[in-house]
């Protein structure tokens, strides 16, 4: 789950609740409803998956576990969904926002043990802030948004997490399944769908510069 | 007696984890080392307690005599006068010299103090050595500091009746991880586990960040984001900080740092006083060094008074037959140091280009640090943030351990029933961080006031045809070239597949944790697969130890660049 989910207890809906959404229209459906059984888990999981598409073409995943607990792709929510605020948001909503979200999800403040976890949402809630809060990069997020264009933090290959795997082995296994992602990226130059939107930018602010 | 007074808790590994033994938490406390002075600190449970040694002092000097063999400090020891500790037997500014190699600048202009710093200049550490009866005994900046904190610990210990491990210190912002695995390896020789390493206005940005928390809860106000910008001058590095405020919440939005300071005010005002003395100091005999640290005291006594009288008059007697007599005013000492103030100016512009802030948006302007009393400094500061008052909020001596004992307090989870705690630092990274490619360029893979935690990768590419290994040179600085920044280490990677140069994909990948830990990936991508060719490396970083910049050298002139990589959008 670290690897491309942010995993929150059932009380914590900040990631949820998306104080403004366009009217949705949402379409139950039974194919989206998996089963598997986690090596760790003794009981089976049910996800049930709904998914919405609302007017600007993004794509949300919500999935419920029967024990009550939330987990959710955070990989599917966009910038605004991630922070929490409504897309016309100001820029002191963002700035707001991304304290908020800094005081719970920074490592510093992880109970023990969830430091990586913690790491991992931090760097998301720090790219969205750092995409939003800049109005030029916001401009260009907001085109693709518009566009349709897959705004997957990292579309990386989903891979299932194994607990019981160790820290290290975790971030060599992630990073390997990073390196295929990055090959697969360079195979298909002009295929920039698939990349991060933060590397996109990067790599457009890389070449911009580059072409002067 | 003969004992050393510290314990050697681990001579390799310093960074080694805490051991999650303790069965209650144990509130770290904050210390300040500075070059020249140093302060400790602890929350008390409600509010920020500067320690005190035996003689009353909060602020105790940063030395150690090595004295009639048993070294002690300047925080047990009595008093000394002034010109005792510049017998040769008393060893100070360790903050400037600590992780620093024979051809570092700051290490030259380190040999006018008043004991040995020998350079041979081949980049391997410089001998550093005290005068002890007559003969001169070796040392290191790491002893010296591990001694003097020995001295803190134990005075903290006897005041709070308990044993102390856990630390948080401040550092200079300009310091290279290199130097500050110097800090944690002295703090491990102590017997003191370093739990943060803060960047001294960070630390400063923190108690603000508090202060700010306080009075919005005292007017109800919405605690709205504030800019802050926060200039650190202290006796040997001049930090500035761009810090964004809110609830609480310290966003270090920019770092800018250089090793200029007092002592540098000092050694070019000496410098006036008496040009040749160089040369006259040369023969490092008891008098020489006598003489050398009565002009460093007079020279200090008169940039005191300068900043409260507009002249001076200096008489000084300095034994071997020349004798200084002369008045000193304000604008000649201004003169004599313009370009150290010209480079604390240019501090504060690029923290402020970095940060993206126009000196308008910024709320406070924070002057900390032993220089904040030189008139010029205050004026500096204020010209260039357009203002005609600074912060007033806090004791320019203290502020930086406070910050450091509140952080103490937060990372040691402890919380506080008004909301004093509710704190939270977002640090930046000080210096880009980067590999040796395009030749002999230093290529940022992190760059400079990044938000940590981080992650960012770049791909890179050979420079010959088959070229099946590569080096990998990671540096950490702001210099276009790589001899300009700091090296932290180098490891080899193999098995790429032979192909035509600029071919072959290696992903190098840089992460920083929570804990400020860096890691390097790299890893060769498989043409035509998902699969990279060989498993990556991961190598945790700094790797080198002293003097290792040599070899780095070494390595170039062995290989050549047929190891070489380039970065892959340059060869379009």
């Amino acid at each position: 789950m670290r690897s491309h989910g942010l995993t929150m207890s059932g009380s914590d809906s900040r990631f949820f609740s998306f104080p403004v959404k366009p009217v949705n229209k949402s379409i139950p459906d039974p194919n989206h409803n998996v089963l598997f059984f986690p090596a760790h888990h003794h009981r089976p999981i049910i996800f049930t998956t709904t998914t919405t598409r609302d007017s600007i073409g993004t794509v949300r995943v919500k999935a419920t576990v029967n024990d009550g607990f939330v987990f959710s792709e955070a990989a599917e929510l966009s910038f605004y969904e991630l922070l929490g605020i409504p897309e016309w948001g100001s820029l002191v909503d963002i700035k707001q926002a991304y304290k908020q979200l800094a005081r719970k999800y920074h490592p510093d403040v992880s109970p023990p043990g969830r430091v990586e976890e913690y790491t991992q949402r931090f760097i998301r809630v720090q790219e969205a802030y750092e995409t939003l809060s800049d109005p030029r990069r916001r401009a260009l997020y907001d085109r693709d948004m518009a566009k349709g264009i897959h705004l997957a933090f990292s579309a990386r290959k989903r891979y299932q997490k194994d607990e019981g795997m160790e820290e290290k082995s975790e971030w060599k296994y992630r990073w390997q399944s990073q390196l295929s992602e990055l090959k697969r990226r360079s195979t298909n130059k002009d295929m920039t769908g698939n990349m991060s939107w933060g590397a996109r930018m990067r790599r457009r602010r890389e070449e911009s510069y580059n072409g002067l | 007696m003969a004992e050393p007074a510290y314990t050697v808790a681990s001579d390799s590994e310093t960074t080694g984890e805490e051991k999650s033994s303790s069965t209650f938490a144990e509130i770290a406390i904050g210390i300040d080392i500075g070059t020249s002075q140093c302060s400790i600190a602890v929350w008390n449970g409600s509010q920020v307690e500067l320690l005190k040694n035996t003689r009353n002092q909060k602020l105790m000097r940063s030395y150690v005599t090595f004295k009639d063999g048993v070294p002690s400090g300047g925080v047990s020891s009595q008093l000394l006068h002034e010109h005792e500790m510049l017998s040769g037997a008393a060893i100070f500014n360790m903050k400037r010299l600590i992780g620093r190699v024979d051809t570092d600048p700051v290490v030259h202009a380190s040999k006018s103090l008043p004991f040995l710093v020998q350079t041979l200049d081949i980049g391997v550490r410089p001998f550093i050595a005290a005068l002890v009866n007559n003969v001169w005994r070796s040392t290191s900046p790491e002893e010296v500091l591990a001694i003097f904190l020995v001295e803190l610990k134990a005075m903290a210990e006897v005041q709070l009746k308990r044993p102390i491990r856990n630390v948080v210190l401040t550092i200079p912002v300009s310091f290279s991880r290199f130097q500050l695995t110097r800090i944690e390896r002295a703090c491990a020789m102590a017997g003191l586990h370093v739990l943060r390493l803060m960047p001294e206005p960070t630390a400063v940005a923190l108690l603000y960040a508090q202060q700010q928390q306080q009075t919005a809860h005292d007017n109800m106000g919405s605690g709205s984001e504030k800019i802050a910008l926060i200039f650190n001058m202290g006796a040997g590095y001049c930090d500035v900080a761009v810090t964004a405020t809110a609830g609480g919440v310290s966003q270090i939005k920019a770092l800018a740092g250089s090793a200029v300071g007092g002592e540098d005010l000092l050694q070019n005002m000496m410098h006036h006083l008496l040009p040749d003395a160089e040369s006259l100091f040369l023969d490092r005999g008891i008098n020489e060094i006598k003489s050398m640290g009565l002009l460093r005291v007079a020279t200090q006594d008169a940039i005191h008074k300068l900043s409260f009288q507009h002249s001076v008059q200096i008489d000084v007697d300095l034994g071997t037959g020349s004798k200084i007599s002369k008045v000193v005013d304000r604008g000649e000492f201004e003169d004599v140091n313009r370009k150290v103030f010209e480079k604390c100016e240019s501090l504060i512009t690029q923290c402020l280009h970095d940060a993206k802030v126009q000196i308008e948006d910024v709320g406070d302007v924070i002057l900390v640090g032993g220089c904040s009393n030189i008139p010029k400094i205050k004026n500096l500061v204020l010209n260039v943030c357009k203002r005609d008052e600074l912060y007033k909020g806090m004791n320019p001596l203290e502020a930086a351990v406070c910050g450091a004992a509140l952080e103490g307090a937060v990372a040691s989870g402890l919380s506080d029933p008004f909301g004093n705690l509710d704190l939270l630092t977002i640090q930046a990274t000080p210096l880009a961080i980067g590999i040796r490619a395009d030749g002999n360029n230093f290529v940022p893979i992190i760059p400079r006031n990044t938000t940590m935690p981080a992650r960012r990768e770049l791909l890179f590419t050979t420079v010959h045809d088959n070229q099946t290994q590569a080096l990998i040179f990671v540096y950490e600085g702001e210099g276009k070239t790589v001899e300009e920044n700091h090296l932290l280490g180098y490891f080899k990677i193999t098995g790429i597949t032979p192909a035509p140069k600029g071919v072959p994909e290696i992903n190098v990948c840089m992460d920083i944790d929570a804990s400020n830990a860096l890691r390097v990936f790299a890893g060769v991508l498989q043409p035509g697969s998902h699969l990279p060719a060989i498993p990556f490396m991961e190598v945790r970083m700094p790797t080198v130890d002293d003097g290792h910049g040599w070899c780095a050298e070494a390595l170039h002139r062995a290989h050549g660049s047929s190891l070489d990589l380039v970065t892959v959008q340059k060869k379009i």
